[in-house]
């Protein structure tokens, strides 16, 4: 889903670069404020993971393919979208300078997508299933409905760029993202959350803060 | 800096390799969603011509590919690409974060 430059006009893209700067900053503020230090090597490997899978994209039919993307997974590991903004702009950095994967104009909008929306609706849509069904499949539900969203997003901003038109952009985009949701994000997203809440239950910072509770409450 | 944390990194840093190195002759070279959507929706003249328009900035190894050096080429530029994330977050980590 990373745009090109060509996609978007130079005005609209300065526009979605001034959207993605206060979160990019906010995610840079979280990390001064609340990534602790020993969760440093924690947050490189999340970041490097994510840049090779990135790489290997899945066929989904249809002549077409796709890969994950990771924010929502990033989100949940430190209970935090912000983790995700400021992974996925750090890979996102990378991957325009050095690869031309995604345009530096339509940097904004790659971050904003990618980072910021997918992130957010994955990881709120996480936790609001997290009340009522088992972390797998709620890790499962907001990595696939956040890139779901962020393509809807996307085919938003391709309309208003005078790139595609609406309706069959949705379409295309829509459909093409809900089987790459599945597979790409939701699976693996779930897969790695079951992987390490089995081996480091610890890492998960949503255990961390039931301990916290469980501790108070015992106080109490 | 806890030593599980670290091993942490370590684990990720091999799994990271090991899908950096396969990725090459694994991924599909089915174009992306984005694009897929792309030569469906516009017209051809005027995707013949977004596909022409170079972009903005130029990197050194676009397409994940290194000029003349095929597959191995294909591999190191993933491989450089993964250190360098992991090398640029960690540095990244290091600097802003909440000292204790």
């Amino acid at each position: 889903m990373h745009i090109p430059d060509a996609y978007i006009p130079l005005d609209q893209a300065i526009v979605y670069w001034i959207i993605a700067l206060p979160f990019i900053i906010i995610s840079m503020k979280w990390a001064k404020n609340e990534l602790e230090e020993m969760k440093v090597p924690i947050l490189a490997a999340l970041a490097a993971g994510i840049f090779a899978i990135q790489a290997l994209n899945i066929p989904i039919g249809m002549g077409t393919s796709g890969h994950m993307v990771g924010a929502t997974l990033v989100a949940i590991v430190f209970a935090s979208p912000w983790a995700g903004v400021l992974v996925l702009t750090l890979v996102l950095l990378v991957q325009g300078f050095g690869f031309a994967d995604g345009g530096i104009t339509t940097l904004g909008a790659n971050i904003l997508n990618m980072g910021v929306i997918s992130g957010f609706v994955g990881y709120y849509t996480y936790t609001t299933l997290r009340r009522n069904f088992s972390q797998s499949l709620a890790a499962f539900g907001g990595a696939w409905l956040g890139l779901f969203v962020s393509a809807i997003v996307c085919a938003v901003q391709m309309a208003l760029a005078g790139t595609f038109p609406l309706v069959p952009g949705l379409k295309a985009m829509g459909l093409f993202h809900l089987i790459i949701g599945f597979i790409g994000e939701g699976l693996i997203t779930s897969i790695v959350i079951g992987a390490i809440a089995k081996s480091r239950p610890d890492l998960l910072e949503e255990n961390r803060a039931s301990g916290t509770e469980r501790a108070k409450e015992a106080l109490a | 800096m806890k030593a599980e944390n670290m091993k942490f990194l370590y684990a990720g840093i091999l799994i990271a390799l090991v899908l950096s190195v396969l990725a090459p002759f694994l991924a599909s070279s089915d174009p992306d969603g984005l694009e897929s959507a792309a030569e469906g929706v516009i017209e051809e003249s005027k995707m013949a011509e977004l596909e022409e328009m170079e972009p903005v900035v130029g990197a050194p190894m676009p397409d994940y590919a290194i000029a003349g050096m095929g597959k191995s080429g294909e591999i190191a530029a993933i491989v450089l690409g993964t250190l360098l994330v992991l090398g640029i977050s960690f540095g990244f980590g290091k600097l802003f974060n909440k000292k204790v």
